[in-house]
């Protein structure tokens, strides 16, 4: 195993930079003595060439989209295109500073615009802020709008937050954040919302419901419309989890479904790049009872007078501005802006056919769920059990849960132990485990970016894995980096560091 | 278009289940939500057309590296060895996702690992999570991070100290992330010269944190931080907020007793990018484990008593504690995070002094020159700094930025913006690429501005 900090070269033996423009006494003249640092980290010594092999070296023992089939429910592990690295690499963006006036950064403005406008297209909503940088901050954030909003109505005290027991653990850990109490209702026998459980608990404490639609069963909500009108007329604001957007654009949208706020995660459905776990980018969207709350501040744009200076040439002029009763801040800056540049990108190569890129992720989802539960004869024959649909349905969005109960009680092979032989397969788990409603719960999501034959394959695969002898299921994975990794041995140790090598 | 495989393919898939459209598909949304207009959006483009667009929309900026700048305020305009951009961006990094499956993710785990590490030595505490969203989250996150640990035994329960040089768009994320839980924030006065009022500090004594920052907003190092661990008391959390690039040559706060240390990570791994995506650092010691928020790797082993590495403490997290998770956080930096550890390993312990030292330098380099200037005055003349510092000029600070900026130089941060008591102040901003060229080319911009007042 190559490691880092094994390699302990000659002090100055590394990276090279220029010297400081000062001597080593001038320096630590201009710093307290008592402030000085007495030795420094113990990082690595490691030459260029020594550390792009240690980096390689971990790269091939990671698996993303690029190496194979990324079905994880729920994060929409799409492809991402090459350019937009080539484009964020531009210095008009990667060495732009946020507090530049604002003839300086015209073009950013101009991307921040669009963007903030073909979210709200898409969505049904008025105002867009790009600043949240994960969708588990838009809910905080837009959350926090809708807590102003109440306040400012003399309203303050609902202080409850409604969430199916289906939902995402960041809405109520979000709403939790902004000092709500959750309350947590049961989905309906058929995973869908449970309309008289939501009129028994809605009331005058009633802040807000948050919800995702389609469902994270990867179902569609038919009732949605109804679910708003009882939320709204105890006074309280709907709020859209936007985690699978990327199955209704062009389609339908929150707003049409009576939701007052939405978050998008442009790292799913407009192709930020998932990074080993971030950045995402979470804009939220919000109808214009609630924009006057929204952070500070929002690109906005005027036609070009002759007294400004040069624009971008399409005739306006862009600036920021600050919503009337804004929250403030949620992040330091502007958001992510790279992550936007990123998504705008990628919108632009769809543009008014993003209808097409929902339609595609539907179609792939339906087409892997029916190739999974048709085997033919001569497999299931085969099969020790069938999984069964986390939620009964005809048609499933974006993605779609399969339970694996049966394969549990009768040769007692968990979901997890389904997942880790799938490992072996060359491909990514699907999301294991949610949601909490669906026992032995595989979630899985194909995206509109694998072909069909690649759909094809996991299907047969992940048949084939229910035939196999459950001892080699259970002993899975084979060919990995590593065999199945003690997790409980690490929460109950907490090696959270390298001890170091005294050297210093 | 280029981006569906299946195009064209539709039919081949739809009759193997034995469809005819893909609107079957759709028929569980009712009417009564169905969108009737198609989206009012322009055509789609080509990879070729958006290059040329984006060529031309991001050309149109004012980049940092084009003129001499001064402009820090947070973050850094620093050099990013080549290496980070091209290894980071290695496809089994840059589109994989959080490592749950951590049999195929052992790299991306060990190099969070190593980060972990990397930030510990940095900052010398123990214990280092894989990142925040930016330095202002992980600040508000450590304050409601020991208010959970501290409460329970705290005199002036649900009570903060933060002092007030806390730049206002920190201040105001802070204040969003804590008036959920009820806090009470209070403010921590400094002095004359820029230093927290050491003695008025002992108020705090027996809250649940203190939150302060070294080097502070106007760039001054305060020595007296080092006894403020002291007076406040071993259960009243001292989080301190750093530049991490000072760190090379500044005592780290885990020396003189931090409890939490947070900050900006970007001068190591990314380009100022317009403020993101950057990455907060989180680092604490034993006491916090419990209860601070976002990812943590460990080290275990395989079935094969082979070494391995896993997510590890995740009962603290959203997706299983759900509305008692110790924070929301779910998508965080890691992509980022990545870039400052190969970074921060490539400086190694002989480069990040180095580096510290060349801040340190062109900071004291570009004071002296500003100083000799007739009519420019420090506005803290005794203190020492680190990266930045305040000058008053005659006039309005703003509208001397706008003049100097026609003139060719960015000179810094009107902070007016900030405080409007401090309308004739600049806060400028040095950093490793500072140069006498730069030096030169803002003190001349100065003495015209000042030609300009004066007349």
């Amino acid at each position: 195993m190559s490691d880092i900090f094994s390699f302990n070269g000659s002090p100055n033996a590394g990276w090279s930079q220029p010297k400081p423009i000062l001597s080593d006494s001038e320096i630590l003249e201009t710093i307290p003595k008592s402030m000085l640092r007495s030795s420094p980290p113990a990082w690595p010594r490691a030459s260029e060439p020594e550390l792009v092999r240690h980096y390689t070296w971990l790269s091939r023992r990671n698996f993303g989209i690029d190496t194979g089939f990324y079905p994880l429910g729920s994060c929409t592990m799409k492809h991402n295109p090459r350019v937009n690295e080539k484009i964020v690499n531009l210095p008009g963006i990667d060495r732009m500073h946020p507090l530049q006036p604002e003839h300086q950064i015209q073009g950013i403005l101009s991307i921040f615009y669009e963007m903030q406008e073909m979210l709200a297209v898409c969505s049904g909503m008025d105002q867009v802020t790009l600043q949240p940088v994960a969708g588990a901050q838009g809910e905080f954030t837009a959350i926090r709008c809708i807590q102003e909003y109440h306040r400012e109505r003399g309203e303050g005290h609902r202080n409850k937050v409604i969430v199916p027991d289906s939902a995402h653990g960041t809405n109520p850990a979000s709403a939790s954040m902004c000092g709500y109490d959750i309350i947590e209702i049961p989905s309906g026998d058929d995973g869908r919302i449970d309309l008289e459980a939501l009129q028994s608990v809605v009331g005058d404490d009633t802040a807000a419901m948050m919800i995702t639609n389609p469902s994270t069963l990867g179902v569609f909500e038919p009732e949605i419309a109804r679910a708003s009108e009882i939320v709204h007329s105890a006074g309280g604001q709907m709020y859209y989890d936007g985690a699978n957007f990327n199955a209704i654009i062009g389609k339908t949208d929150p707003g049409l479904m009576g939701f007052d706020a939405v978050h998008y995660n442009l790292h799913k459905t407009f192709s930020q790049p998932h990074g080993g776990g971030g950045p995402g980018s979470g804009p939220i969207g919000v109808k214009k009872h609630l924009s006057r709350y929204l952070p500070s501040p929002l690109a906005s744009r005027r036609e070009i007078t002759p007294n400004d200076s040069e624009g971008v040439g399409d005739g306006f002029w862009y600036s920021w501005i600050s919503p009337e009763k804004t929250i403030g801040k949620v992040q330091q800056w502007h958001g992510n802006a790279g992550a936007v540049v990123r998504c705008w990108a990628f919108y632009r190569r769809y543009g008014r056919e993003l209808e097409r890129m929902s339609e595609h992720a539907v179609l792939n989802a339906n087409y892997l769920r029916y190739k999974i539960m048709n085997p033919d004869n001569e497999v299931l024959s085969k099969i020790h059990a069938m999984p069964s649909d986390g939620a009964p349905t005809d048609f499933v969005m974006h993605e779609f849960t399969l339970s694996m109960i049966d394969m549990k009680n009768k040769v007692g092979v968990t979901g997890k132990d389904i997942a880790k032989r799938l490992l072996d397969y060359g491909v990514m788990a699907p999301t294991l485990y949610f949601p909490m409603i669906v026992p032995e719960c595989l979630m899985i999501e194909p995206t509109e970016t694998e072909s069909k034959e690649v759909l094809d394959k996991f299907a047969k695969d992940f048949l084939n894995v229910l035939t196999e002898d459950p001892e080699i299921i259970k002993g899975a994975p084979y060919t990995t980096d590593v065999s199945r990794v003690d997790e409980v041995w690490a929460a109950r140790n907490l090696i959270l560091r390298h001890p170091g090598n005294n050297s210093e | 278009m280029d981006q569906l495989p299946n195009l064209g393919r539709e039919h081949e898939m739809l009759s193997v289940m034995g469809l005819n459209s893909i609107d079957e598909l759709f028929s569980n949304i009712p009417e009564e939500v169905r969108r009737k207009e198609p989206l009012p959006l322009p055509a789609p483009q080509s990879e070729e057309e958006i290059w040329r667009d984006a060529q031309h929309l991001l050309g149109s900026n004012v980049d940092l590296d084009s003129r001499p700048s001064f402009l820090s305020a947070g973050l850094s305009r620093n050099f990013v060895p080549t290496m980070v951009g091209m290894l980071a961006t290695r496809g089994e990094f840059l589109t994989s996702y959080t490592p749950y499956q951590a049999e195929v993710s052992q790299g991306m785990l060990q190099a969070m690992w190593e980060f972990q590490t990397m930030i510990s030595e940095l900052v010398n505490l123990p214990i280092s999570n894989v990142s925040m969203y930016d330095a202002s989250t992980s600040a508000a996150e450590a304050i409601t991070c020991a208010v959970r640990v501290h409460n329970k035994k705290a005199i002036q329960k649900d009570t903060i100290y933060v002092s007030e040089l806390v730049p206002p768009h920190r201040m105001s994320v802070i204040e969003n992330y804590v008036q959920g839980s009820g806090i009470n924030l209070n403010i921590l006065k400094h002095d004359k010269n820029g230093h927290l009022d050491i003695n008025a500090a002992k108020i705090a004594n027996g809250s649940c944190a203190v939150y302060v920052e070294q080097p502070n907003s106007f760039g001054i190092l305060d020595e007296g931080l080092m006894q403020l661990k002291e007076i406040i008391g071993n259960n009243t959390a001292l989080i301190v907020g750093v530049d991490a690039v000072s760190l090379g040559l500044v005592s780290p706060p885990g020396d003189w007793g931090a409890d939490i240390v947070v900050g900006e990570g970007q001068p190591f791994g990314i380009g100022p990018t317009f403020g993101g995506p950057i990455y907060g650092i989180f680092a604490c010691n034993d006491n916090y484990i419990r209860q601070m928020p976002g990812r943590i790797v460990g080290l275990t082993h395989d079935t094969n008593e082979q070494k391995a590495f896993t997510l590890t403490l995740s009962t603290r997290e959203q997706h299983i504690r759900r509305h008692r998770a110790t924070s929301n956080i779910c998508s965080n930096e890691t992509l980022i995070a990545l870039m400052g550890a190969m970074h921060m390993s490539l400086l190694g312990p002989d480069g990040i002094t180095v580096l510290s030292k060349r801040v340190a330098a062109t900071t004291e380099t570009t004071k002296k020159a500003l100083l000799s200037i007739e009519g420019v005055e420090l506005l803290h003349p005794n203190s020492s700094n680190f990266r930045e510092f305040v000058i008053k000029v005659p006039g309005d600070s703003e509208k001397a930025i706008a003049f100097m900026d026609s003139k060719g130089v960015i000179a810094g941060f009107p902070l007016g913006l900030w405080w409007e008591s401090h309308s004739s102040c600049i806060l400028v901003g040095c950093d490793e690429r500072t140069s006498d060229n730069d030096i030169s080319s803002l003190v001349s911009v100065v003495n015209e501005w000042i030609n300009e007042v004066m007349n």
